[in-house]
């Protein structure tokens, strides 16, 4: 990469999870995190070069969703960009837009607020191409219920808390309305000491779509991310922790061995898929400001310092995959 | 800014028609993707990463249907992402590539994508629900009648017509006439246009886009890439985005910032691709606008954002002659434009590859004589997400 | 494995589906507030601190200065059109035309609000326009049983105006 290339930090990040939020709407949500993230990064929006939203239209019930979610993100009067494939893309893009020169500052908003939508496995059905898998129901469950099964070695669960053989309810992840926001900014923009986290580098690749003609025990897009991390000094070989969102808790082992993580290295601190609730859209940018915010420094931190990747597995079972590695220190 | 130069390798575009029932929504993705890979001479094997423009999800019936065209994109195995502003959306891609490839991370990346707006039986009630929740999506408020609403209002303010309107139409479907891949090619007289069905006073029929099926793509490249290889793409010497409120009504009065009846946000957008390139009398240094007007008032006063005319003095501009074939000085949407074309996902990729081809010198029969510089642009939501991008074919300083 | 001759496709097929997606979407305290006025035929706006607009239809938060708005304001029912058309096409799953809508700034408001503009005959285009021209005065007409929603309202032309 370029020496002129700019070290990119982490300066702010914010979630508002609710259960079910009945009493906001959601871009009042939008505004609020936006705000309190600006407040927390000490910056005014006029200030801001860019925005970057992530929403999925299907389980908000918004056609466009930049269009109502732009002016409560901050947007008027600045580059917005909508990031539709996940809300891990819309990080990666914000980090892309400081690497590239625009500007100095970005500001990174992904939501999903499922309680809006009545019936929100319906809305993930969509997802499925109208000719052979609409007809057989899938969805994201499925999808992966059918990727944990070519992982079976012990028989699989036969209790009845089975949600689609083999996954259990324990299994899948837990969903809830939430909005995430973070603020990026490049070197000598900021007084330093005051950044969260800085990133070190970001990979993200993905597989095809039709399952059939993948061999869903490989992860193929992940190890296609992990790739492009590892090429740049930046793999999981040095990484203290992991938080890593999945469609499943098989899968989520699975990434670690796809990742092969170095001994001690800790995963999902931030809690399981079940107890750590998360919109699908966004459970990957949800793990990477989890990444990004344990790195943060510490008073009488007297070990190497911290490096945390945040993983997002998006589509059926894993289709996408993307990687973001946070260090408490500039990559070297 | 521009640590690396970008260049536009390749383009692509399908023909843009009523419908295609030869291919799924995928294959013709894939089209857009092979024509952009043609032209750029190479094949997907040397594509670094891939970004994808795709519009309401409703549109085309699924999903998060960026990841159903994966296998046809060739991105299997690639960095792939999408983007989703709206009408702008292609060009908001264009400009998410070159933000790749400016990052220093990339050195080939694919932008390629479809629209057929056909499958969506009600894709104007669809596009209803892009309005606000409570307030707004009781009343039926589509994309024709939130850009009637900005027709009246600039007609009123700058005591423009119909006719005005009607020789914007007259304008582009005389060029698009000469462009194979347009869907509008039949020309058609200021008469015929004021005697075509109103369909949101002051819209009519003649003075509305129409709802286009086709493909699109284009291929970006690194300086150094091209300089290796020995290349000569076209450059993107400026990009420019901007938003606007979303509440319409928040643009009118004399609190508003900006006024419905004009392209104010745009008209900033366009000024920091200008800053950007260097470009300080656009009027005079650039010889092409390809422009997102997908009725015929919208490039009205886009013209004048652009600062190709004052404010409200674009229909007198038109009615002299000006911005068309032919002409002295810059051409307007010479390949007939949104207005005779519409694929909404690729509708901004379609801008880009028009304003390529012109400074190629590849345009054929809609060719701007000796062109060398061009702006594009593109619109999105409800006239609130603004692209635009300057293009030339080298790198020297455009005077 | 054999190869065989390409199958005869009898012409293309097409699959019709309907994505029957249902919402229950939150408003919020202060859009419910909004539509709650409306049952009561008010029409209530809120300031910004910091530009000092009052926006109509009420918001929680200015878009331009980002900042939570204060102050609830109760606008006028009267006010000047600012812009507006006459739909005379017919779209799938919207009302049959001819309609004609408009957005109004209400006199005490900064914005304007859009709505229906009910009470004209329509069938004469030229006619109609010209009663509706920028800056004409209307008044809002409320339902006779308002429920609290954005149809409760619409705007008319003063009675003998």
């Amino acid at each position: 990469m370029d020496p002129d290339t700019p070290h990119v930090a982490v300066l702010a990040v914010h979630t508002d999870v609710v259960e079910r939020e009945e009493h906001r709407s959601l871009e009042e949500m939008i505004f609020q995190a936006s705000r309190a993230v600006l407040e927390r990064a000490g910056l005014d929006r006029c200030a801001l070069d860019g925005v970057v939203l992530s929403g999925n239209d299907q389980v908000d019930g918004r056609v466009i969703s930049c269009m109502p979610s732009a002016g409560p993100a901050g947007g008027v009067g600045l580059d917005v960009t909508m990031i539709a494939s996940s809300g891990e893309h819309a990080l990666v893009y914000g980090y892309l837009r400081l690497l590239s020169g625009q500007g100095r500052t970005v500001l990174v908003v992904g939501w999903g607020k499922p309680s809006e939508s009545v019936h929100p496995d319906f809305a993930e059905l969509v997802s499925a191409e109208p000719y052979v898998l609409r007809a057989v129901g899938m969805n994201d469950t499925l999808a992966a219920a059918l990727q944990a099964s070519t992982w079976i070695t012990d028989g699989g669960p036969s209790g009845d808390d089975v949600v689609s053989w083999p996954l259990t309810r324990d299994d899948l992840p837990a969903r809830c309305d939430g909005v995430y926001a973070a603020v990026l900014a490049v070197e000598g923009s900021f007084e330093p000491g005051r950044e969260l986290a800085w990133v070190h580098d970001a990979g993200w690749s993905t597989d095809r779509y039709e399952m059939g003609a993948r061999d869903l025990r490989v992860q193929t897009a992940l190890a296609g991310a992990r790739e492009q991390v590892t090429a740049t000094g930046c793999g999981p070989a040095g990484w203290t922790s992991v938080e890593i969102a999945g469609p499943s808790e098989p899968a989520v082992v699975a990434a670690t061995a796809t990742l092969g993580l170095a001994d001690g290295a800790a995963v999902n601190a931030s809690g399981s898929l079940a107890s750590a609730p998360a919109p699908a859209h966004v459970a990957g940018l949800a793990r990477m400001l989890a990444a990004a915010g344990s790195v943060a420094r510490r008073e009488a931190d007297t070990g190497p310092p911290a490096v945390a990747a945040g993983i997002g597995l998006n589509g059926f079972a894993g289709q996408g995959a993307t990687v973001m590695v946070f260090g408490e220190e500039r990559k070297a | 800014m521009n640590r690396q130069h970008v260049g536009v390798l390749g383009v692509g575009q399908s023909e843009y028609v009523t419908r295609r029932t030869d291919v799924t929504f995928p294959e013709l993705v894939r089209e857009g993707a092979l024509l952009a890979l043609a032209d750029a001479g190479i094949t997907m094997d040397e594509v670094d990463a891939v970004v994808f423009p795709l519009a309401p999800d409703a549109l085309i019936g699924v999903g998060n249907g960026e990841r159903w065209c994966v296998e046809a994109l060739g991105a299997s195995g690639k960095p792939f992402m999408r983007v989703n502003n709206g009408g702008a959306t292609g060009m908001s891609a264009i400009i998410a590539a070159w933000t790749h490839v400016a990052s220093g991370m990339f050195d080939v990346v694919l932008v390629a994508g479809a629209d057929r707006v056909s499958e969506s039986g009600s894709a104007q009630s669809v596009l209803n629900k892009m309005w606000d929740v409570g307030y707004e999506r009781p009343v039926p408020l589509n994309t024709i009648t939130m850009l009637a609403l900005s027709a009246m209002r600039y007609n009123h303010l700058y005591g423009a017509d119909e006719t005005d309107m009607a020789r914007v139409t007259v304008k582009n479907r005389r060029h698009a006439s000469l462009n194979p891949k347009a869907h509008l090619r039949t020309p058609v007289t200021v008469e015929e246009v004021l005697a075509s069905r109103v369909l949101a006073w002051p819209i009519k029929l003649g003075d509305a886009c129409p709802s286009s099926t086709g493909a699109a793509g284009a291929v970006l490249v690194s300086e150094r890439y091209a300089r290796a290889h020995g290349l000569h793409p076209a450059w993107i010497r400026g990009i420019g985005q901007n938003t606007e409120t979303f509440w319409m009504g928040d643009r009118v009065g004399p609190r508003s910032v900006s006024d419905h009846a004009d392209a104010d946000a745009l008209a900033v957008a366009f000024q920091r691709a200008y800053t950007r390139a260097g470009v300080t009398d656009p009027g005079r240094q650039l010889d092409v606008a390809e422009i997102y007007a997908p009725f015929s008032s919208v490039e009205l006063h886009v013209i004048e954002a652009a600062g190709l005319a004052a404010k409200g003095e674009a229909p007198r501009r038109i009615a002299e002659g000006h911005f068309a074939l032919g002409a002295n000085g810059i051409v307007v949407n010479p390949s007939g434009g949104v207005l005779c074309s519409n694929p909404i996902a690729v509708t901004g990729v379609a801008r880009l590859a028009e304003a390529t081809l012109q400074v190629q010198g590849r345009a054929g029969a809609h060719q701007v004589a000796d062109a060398r510089t061009a702006v594009a642009s593109a619109i999105g939501g409800d006239h609130q997400f603004y692209s635009a991008l300057v293009l030339s074919d080298d790198l020297e300083e455009i005077a | 494995m054999t190869t065989i001759p390409a199958p005869a496709a009898g012409g293309p097929q097409f699959y019709e589906q309907t994505w029957d997606l249902s919402y229950r979407h939150a408003l919020g305290e202060t859009t419910s507030a909004f539509l709650g006025a409306l049952a009561e035929r008010r029409i209530l706006g809120r300031r910004c601190p910091a530009c000092g607009r009052v926006l109509v239809p009420a918001r929680s938060f200015c878009d331009r200065d980002h900042v939570d708005t204060t102050d609830w304001v109760e606008v006028a029912r009267t006010g000047a059109i600012e812009m507006f058309t006459i739909v005379y096409e017919p779209f799938r799953n919207l009302p049959a035309p001819p309609y004609a809508l408009a957005y109004v700034t209400l006199d005490g408001a900064d914005t304007a609000l859009v709505g229906y503009v009910r009470g004209l005959d329509l069938s004469d285009k030229d006619a109609a326009v010209a009663a509706l021209a920028i800056g004409t005065r209307v008044e809002v007409g409320f339902a006779d049983e308002p429920q609290g929603t954005a149809a409760d309202y619409w705007f008319e032309l003063p009675a003998g105006g």
